[in-house]
């Protein structure tokens, strides 16, 4: 069981515990708890009515806060799996050809050869800094509202513009980078990514036409059986 | 812990509490999925606009690799240059493709016609230029007859307007001196294929990289001059470990140092190493006999000879007789032979190095032969294959005609049958076309030098840099009235102009580029021109109707002229009628042959199944050849006029450099392109250097048979002694001022590649 289970499954228990503590306290009448009723709580002893306000306390707001940061941490760090962005079927291509070692993308050769170790797509698709970060959660709430919503159509279309950073961040630098003289005079395009990596260096997914249903690629792409 | 249960007393609660909670509830959640939507749609409305408000799909303007990209607009102006992911280069370009985008804002750009008067170019209108150049052509045409006219165009023109150009001079004026170019980079590979196969053009494709397991790459630099095709090789290589890459380059150069096996042969020798492949093809019993004895004719001076007498001609030629001449061990020789042959498919990749040569033709027959020999054609993967230099020097050129020699769709001007169908073709009177083939690029410049040509129309080219001996023929340029169509007032061609024309480049204007493999794409009007600057055909009509030749020349728009063109080439093996504008537009461009719109285009030339004019049941069919055979001409090894000496002991070649294309008109003035290149230097070894007190960053003399040329030298640890090489890109070290100019006697190809000099340490 991976660590994103674990965080699926508590998160699935807390949000039973607080509906279940909702359900009691709202069924209580506090103005019927007799005064002389004592809870032990084992460390101490509190009044009923004492003891329904600290219960209506984790109902309302101890448990839901705890849901809701594990939920959270789940949504923050388990969506950086390939596995996550793969189980929305428009992704399924890109991750198909990623792991295929007989292809040639930026993304496969990646992959393959071990340069990203884990998160693969996240490593890529995730701006540089905390900005980033949170600039790929945005993006990621987007696609999840488009997938479920239905609103888009095949082959999905990248929008924006791919920051070079994400490439910058781990070869700028390099001996081989550093040994194209254009790398530097066109520096500043680069960094504002106005001129893509991708122009000289290829392709990092599957084209459009490979991810558009109906071309002979495609069902291989996306996982069917022949 | 027992908790106290006392439920609500139901009875006491009003009737309608459930529904308000349950409003409640709805409300709430109403109120979520709200905010979700909101946040939804702020997320979409702050996804970035990109780069550009607009794309359209174009052809990038440099090399000859022909790339298909996207061109980014945003208020009217390039923003950004992307590969086209549906194009042949699958994404591919380079940096000089992505820095296309400044090339429509380079400073300087001509924008209005110049005349020159008493000695100074200066500002006309376009009536005076036209006029002008009207009125001094028909007076140079009345008194010295139309042959000392001549066109010099160029592999960068659209096709539309080469075919118009042709069309003008040949049909309209009556002169064949139609040269170009094309003459300079890829005339070897013509008239190579047409000897063998008939016809000309690569009979494969780009695609067929992907499929090769050796690539024989012959005196080319793809790493830097067709660096998508590089890139292309590369995913090969990591595709499939048995991928072996073979170089042949007298130089390590940037291709050489990452190939599986470099050949550094002396420079103007490797005649001998294809002959020597053959031989050990031949001997050691690697032919493939039923491929050669159905489809390969062997020939000698005309003369039909058989396999025995060809195997008898390879004798002189065997791996031990030449490995002294061609710095190649026997070993070695026999080694690369075998590998080729037995590979499962093999592809030969060559440029410059074997064209721009005296034996370049030669050459080019060979690696053909081998293809031959060895059944290496008309399969994945399995081709020979001249990569071009040019982006639109096969379509617009070769295929058009537009060379001294030639008339449209391999047609030829010394052929009378070919002139009347040229001459019904076009609409204009039996007997208008001269058939006294026209001057070829050097001989036209020598003519332009002793009087015999007084009137040229230069177009889209800079030969004053880029010809050999370049001094003596831009003084030739000089001494005529010579009307240079030009982006740029300052290029080297500019300064020797009478008249200089203010023209549109690239996507300022529409028509067809047709690059290496058969491709023709179209490339659409995106922008305005500068100032009054207008497109070659435009000047090109306009000339004709002020020469009195407005009926020769009727189109006067690209599509015009395409149409046209597109009917005539029907009457051809060169056939690309279905290639209409709509389907160009659509499409990331069409191979020929292209008979119908509903064609799909040709990716294997003679391969039946693929090429629509290989009879059924062939299989392989060469038909340009009357006896459906190609032919591989017996080859006898020529050395080189240019033999190193004791007081030019060196060798000199020449080439471009990653960044810089061709003499830099364009490169030079982007910044990202001239910054990374800097200055040309000559590159020598340190052992040449070292004997002449030279180190590395000196100002060096160098000189020829021909001239001298001054420059920095960097010396170069891979650079082998007696060799040294300099590029061409840069007017501040013009080394064709020094580089031959012999050329090949059957191409007219001047030797670029082999040159002998020596160089001495110069002050700086």
């Amino acid at each position: 069981m991976e660590v994103a289970d674990v965080f699926r499954l508590l998160t699935g228990a807390l949000s039973l515990l607080g509906a279940v503590l909702c359900v009691w306290v709202a069924r209580v009448n506090f103005g019927r708890i007799p005064e002389d009723r004592k809870v032990s709580l084992g460390v101490a002893t509190v009044s009923g009515v004492a003891f329904f306000k600290l219960l209506a306390l984790a109902a309302l707001f101890a448990v839901p806060a705890t849901t809701l940061a594990v939920a959270n941490y789940h949504t923050i760090e388990g969506v950086h799996g390939v596995d996550a962005c793969n189980r929305c079927h428009v992704m399924t291509p890109m991750v198909t050809d990623m792991r295929d070692p007989e292809s040639q993308s930026l993304a496969a050769r990646h992959f393959k050869n071990g340069w990203i170790p884990k998160d693969q797509c996240f490593q890529c698709h995730s701006d540089y800094g905390l900005a980033g970060d949170l600039h790929a959660k945005m993006e990621g709430y987007r696609h999840l509202a488009r997938y479920t919503s239905a609103t888009y159509t095949e082959p999905i279309k990248f929008r924006g513009v791919f920051r070079n950073d994400n490439c910058l961040k781990c070869h700028e630098g390099t001996p081989k980078f550093t040994a194209v003289p254009s790398h530097s005079t066109v520096r500043g395009r680069l960094a504002d990514s106005s001129l893509s990596c991708l122009n000289c260096h290829g392709r990092a997914h599957p084209t459009r036409d490979q991810r558009t249903p109906g071309h002979p690629d495609y069902p291989r792409l996306v996982g069917e059986k022949p | 812990m027992s908790a106290p249960i006392e439920p609500n007393p139901t009875p006491d609660a009003p009737p309608n509490k459930y529904r308000r909670e349950f409003l409640w509830a709805m409300g709430g959640l109403s109120a979520a999925v709200a905010a979700a939507m909101a946040g939804w749609g702020g997320l979409e409305l702050m996804v970035s606009p990109g780069t550009a408000d607009e794309w359209h799909k174009s052809v990038c303007r440099f090399c000859g690799t022909g790339c298909t990209i996207r061109v980014g607009l945003r208020d009217g102006k390039v923003v950004d240059i992307r590969g086209h992911e549906a194009g042949h280069n699958k994404g591919v370009i380079c940096v000089k493709g992505s820095m296309l985008r400044a090339l429509p804002e380079i400073e300087g750009r001509l924008t209005r016609p110049m005349i020159r008067k008493g000695g100074k170019l200066v500002e006309a209108g376009w009536d005076e230029a036209l006029d002008l150049i009207a009125a001094r052509f028909k007076e140079i045409r009345d008194t010295h007859g139309p042959d000392a006219l001549a066109f010099y165009g160029s592999g960068q023109l659209f096709t539309e307007e080469s075919y118009t150009a042709n069309k003008l001079f040949k049909g309209g004026l009556r002169t064949n001196n139609v040269d170009g170019n094309p003459r300079l980079c890829m005339a070897s590979a013509a008239a190579g294929y047409v000897s063998v196969y008939g016809k000309d053009e690569p009979p494969g494709s780009y695609e067929d990289i992907d499929h090769a397991e050796v690539l024989f790459i012959f005196g080319a630099n793809p790493y830097e001059c067709h660096p998508p095709l590089w890139e292309r090789i590369q995913r090969r290589r990591a595709a499939d470990p048995r991928v072996y890459t073979i170089c042949v380059d007298p130089r390590l150069s940037p291709t050489a140092k990452r190939c599986d096996l470099h050949l550094p042969v002396i420079p103007g020798t490797d005649l001998l190493l294809l002959n020597a492949m053959a031989q050990v093809i031949v001997e050691d019993g690697l032919a493939e006999r039923a491929f050669v004895d159905r489809h390969v004719r062997f020939s000698q001076a005309g003369q039909t000879m058989d396999f025995e007498a060809f195997r008898a001609f390879l004798q002189d030629y065997a791996p031990s007789k030449v490995e002294g001449r061609l710095g190649i061990g026997a070993d070695v020789i026999r080694h690369v032979a075998h590998r080729f042959a037995r590979a499962r498919a093999s592809m030969s990749l060559w440029t410059m190095g074997v064209n721009q040569r005296t034996q370049g033709t030669a050459l080019n027959i060979m690696l053909n032969a081998i293809h031959l020999l060895t059944g290496h054609i008309g399969r994945p993967g399995a081709t020979p294959f001249s990569v071009t230099g040019q982006p639109n020097a096969c379509g617009g050129v070769r295929d058009t005609g537009a060379l001294a020699h030639a008339l449209p769709g391999g047609r030829l001007v010394a052929n009378a049958e070919h002139r009347r169908e040229v001459e019904k073709l076009w609409g204009v009177p039996e007997g208008t076309i001269s058939p006294k083939p026209g001057h070829h690029a050097v001989e036209l410049f020598r003519a332009m030098e002793d009087g015999r040509v007084k009137g040229a129309l230069v177009m889209c080219t800079n030969p004053a840099q880029s010809l050999p001996d370049c001094d003596r023929y831009a003084a030739a340029m000089e001494k005529c009235f010579t009307v240079v169509s030009e982006i740029v007032p300052d290029s080297e061609t500019a300064k020797t102009a009478s008249v200089l024309l203010p023209a549109a480049l690239w996507c300022e204007k529409q028509g067809v580029l047709g690059q290496g493999e058969r491709r023709y794409q179209l490339v659409d009007k995106l922008l305005d021109a500068p100032g009054e600057a207008k497109s070659d055909l435009w000047i090109l009509a306009e000339l004709a109707t002020r020469l009195g030749l407005g009926d020769v020349i009727k189109a006067r728009t690209p599509q015009e002229v395409w149409d046209e063109w597109r009917h005539i080439s029907a009457q051809s093996y060169y056939n690309f009628e279905g290639m209409t504008y709509d389907r160009l537009r659509a499409l990331p461009g069409l191979q020929w042959p292209c008979p119908t719109e509903v064609h799909p285009g040709t990716v294997r030339r003679y391969v039946e199944g693929d090429d629509p004019f290989v009879s059924k049941g062939a299989g392989i069919e060469f038909y340009g050849q009357k006896d459906k055979r190609a032919v591989i001409q017996l080859c006898p090894y020529v050395p080189s006029p240019e033999q190193p000496s004791a007081d030019f002991p060196l060798y000199l070649t020449t080439g471009r450099v990653l960044e810089q294309w061709h003499t830099g008109t364009m490169t030079q003035r982007i910044a990202e392109l001239s910054g990374a290149a800097g200055p040309a230097r000559f590159v020598v070894s340190e052992v040449d250097a070292s004997q002449r007190g030279v180190t590395s960053g000196d100002m060096i003399e160098l000189s020829s048979r021909f001239g001298s040329v001054r420059g920095r030298a960097v010396t170069d640890p891979s650079m082998r002694p007696g060799l040294l090489f300099a590029a061409f890109y840069d007017a501040r070290l013009l080394v064709n001022r020094v580089v031959a100019d012999h050329f090949d006697p059957v191409s007219k190809e001047p030797e670029y590649k082999v040159t002998a000099v020596q160089f001495r340490k110069a002050g700086d």
